[in-house]
């Protein structure tokens, strides 16, 4: 799995940029805003189609612009797959997968396997839930196009009835809150189901990532949530879903007067709460910083594992000025990954990356990015 | 810009579901180009539909008299009634020959977010029937999308308590197609919805 070319026109600093990156590791070397993280970026959204930094789809466009374009080969086993991404200021953007428009959209991110490092992936241990729900998330859907259907199903329901509570509030019609209660409660479930199925394949490749970036072997995941007790959590993977659909069913009209004044959905999986676990302790709220960015990459590695293990293929890796920021031992099991597969890596000073690889750095009269080691011996 | 009249029609094109300013463009200009003849044909056929059809008064399907043909049709089964969004999903029902009641059109699906509640599509005219018509059985055929569904959990909860057999059409995989051409949601739905043989 590789990309193995980029054209940007009018994203972000970019007026127009084209690029054949190497198949090894790629290290793109400049100053503060050269340009570094908005390669990466664009490279991201090949795959997820959306911003890696959570920008909203307008910020990326160069000022000025009508509208940006995104367009990239990436080599799989099965053959060039080309994906094509217009952005206009004004309008719906427009997809094209080999020239056709995708069935959904999850299937992009499914079937091109990239994992991104940010410099900021620490909120992963330190802020919200909905920091680490994203997580679990983004990497089930990743692994498999119908846990992005399931999801997206869930957030549309959800999003239908918080706003039938919002606008109707107590006057609200009562057999179709009931009706979007049954409707959320399927498609909630099987968001759930998936997030369970996923920390029982993530529970041992976490805890060996963790080993290897230095932290010990007491890391655990659990679910908390709120209206699934921990016996409905806990059940076989083929009675789970019937249990949580009840529960999530009489967790709805239990709360329905509650619902109903504060005009929102107040229980599901949309408040859930993945914990990490440390040695028994909250990694968000006992632990000390050093082991919170263990953790944080862990979970990194832990997602890059997963998924070369499922696609028989190492991922397309992009690391945005995390190197720097690590400790050697953190560091070095980032690096052990390098030599597996493609590799994007941002940093602004040229002797910090030990990898050797193709030097991206920008020059020539309109400065764009040039790479002296034509040869890619990384 | 183009000379008022042309910008006009570009104007109304654009208006309609799926055209856009480009494709509107090329349309006038197609219109400009041919006999004169078609272009008059494709305006009288749109007064003519919108002057001659209306909707049916019992199910509100189109229909150029009082009921439409289906509901005038005596063979019909009248204790069944399969419930649809719209008018064009009556048709596509039709060609597989496998229904013989009667329909009842909605106007659409409950969607909290474009305002459509059930006061805004016709479920009280379609309660109105379950006694009129003596209804047995009411199949929601809505659409398989988050709105369909829940529309098709509505119709349960009004009608159930009428002593109303409410049915749901089932997802599953296109008949005579290959497994392995099969979306994986459709797949894993009629995974899900599997039959004891």
């Amino acid at each position: 799995m590789r990309v193995v070319w980029l054209e940007l026109r009018d994203f972000r600093s970019y007026d127009a940029v084209s690029l054949e990156p190497g198949p090894g590791v790629n290290v793109f070397i400049g100053d503060n805003g050269a340009g570094k993280t908005n390669l990466l970026e664009a490279i991201g959204y090949l795959s997820a189609l959306r911003s890696f930094r959570g920008a909203p789809d307008a910020a990326l466009i160069r000022d000025g612009a009508s509208g940006a374009v995104i367009r990239g080969g990436i080599e799989r086993a099965s053959g060039e797959v080309r994906v094509e991404i217009e952005i206009p200021a004004e309008g719906r953007r427009r997809i094209l997968v080999n020239g056709k428009r995708p069935r959904r959209h999850g299937d992009v991110a499914a079937g091109i396997p990239m994992v991104a490092f940010l410099p900021d992936d620490l909120d992963l241990v330190k802020r919200g839930p909905a920091q680490r729900r994203d997580y679990l998330d983004d990497l089930g859907a990743r692994l498999s196009p119908s846990v992005g259907a399931n999801l997206v199903e869930f957030e549309k329901a959800l999003r239908q009835r918080n706003t039938l509570l919002r606008r109707e509030g107590p006057a609200a019609d009562l057999l179709a809150l009931e009706a979007w209660d049954e409707r959320v409660a399927t498609a909630g479930a099987r968001v759930v189901e998936d997030r369970l199925d996923l920390i029982e394949q993530l529970r041992p490749v976490l805890g060996a990532a963790h080993s290897r970036a230095g932290g010990g072997s007491g890391i655990e995941v659990r679910y908390a949530s709120a209206w699934a007790g921990a016996g409905v959590v806990a059940g076989g993977a083929n009675r789970r879903l019937p249990a949580l659909t009840d529960s999530l069913r009489e967790a709805l009209s239990a709360r329905r007067v509650r619902d109903l004044e504060q005009r929102t959905t107040t229980a599901g999986p949309h408040r859930d709460e993945p914990i990490v676990e440390l040695d028994g302790r909250s990694s968000r709220s006992q632990a000390s910083q050093g082991e919170q960015r263990t953790i944080a990459l862990s979970l990194r590695l832990a997602a890059y594992d997963l998924l070369a293990a499922h696609h028989d293929t190492a991922p397309v890796l992009l690391l945005d000025d995390v190197l720097s920021e690590l400790d050697p031992t953190r560091a070095a099991a980032v690096l052990e990954l390098l030599p597996r597969g493609q590799v994007f890596v941002t940093t602004a000073r040229d002797d910090d990356v030990a990898a050797v690889g193709w030097r991206w750095t920008r020059s020539g009269h309109d400065a764009s990015w040039q790479s002296d080691d034509a040869g890619g011996t990384g | 810009m183009f000379e008022p009249p042309v910008q006009r029609l570009i104007d109304e094109l654009a208006r309609l579901p799926g055209i856009g300013r480009k494709s509107a463009q090329r349309l006038a200009f197609h219109l400009l180009h041919v006999e004169e003849a078609d272009a008059v044909r494709l305006g009288d056929a749109i007064v003519a539909m919108r002057r001659e059809v209306r909707l049916c008064i019992r199910c509100f399907n189109v229909t150029a008299d009082e009921q439409c043909s289906i509901c005038r049709d005596t063979r019909r089964d009248p204790s069944v009634v399969c419930v649809v969004e719209r008018a064009q999903d009556i048709p596509v029902l039709e060609r597989t020959q496998e229904f013989a009641g009667r329909y009842h059109v909605l106007g659409g699906a409950i969607s909290p977010i474009e305002g459509i509640g059930p006061d805004q599509l016709r479920m009280q005219e379609l309660v109105r029937r379950m006694d009129d018509e003596g209804i047995e059985e009411v199949i929601a055929a809505t659409n398989p999308t988050v709105e369909g569904d829940t529309t098709a959990l509505y119709l349960a909860r009004l009608l159930k308590p009428l002593g109303v057999r409410v049915t749901r059409l089932a997802s599953g995989l296109p008949v005579g197609g290959d497994l392995d051409y099969a979306d994986e949601i459709t797949l894993g739905r009629a995974l899900a919805g599997r039959k004891e043989l």
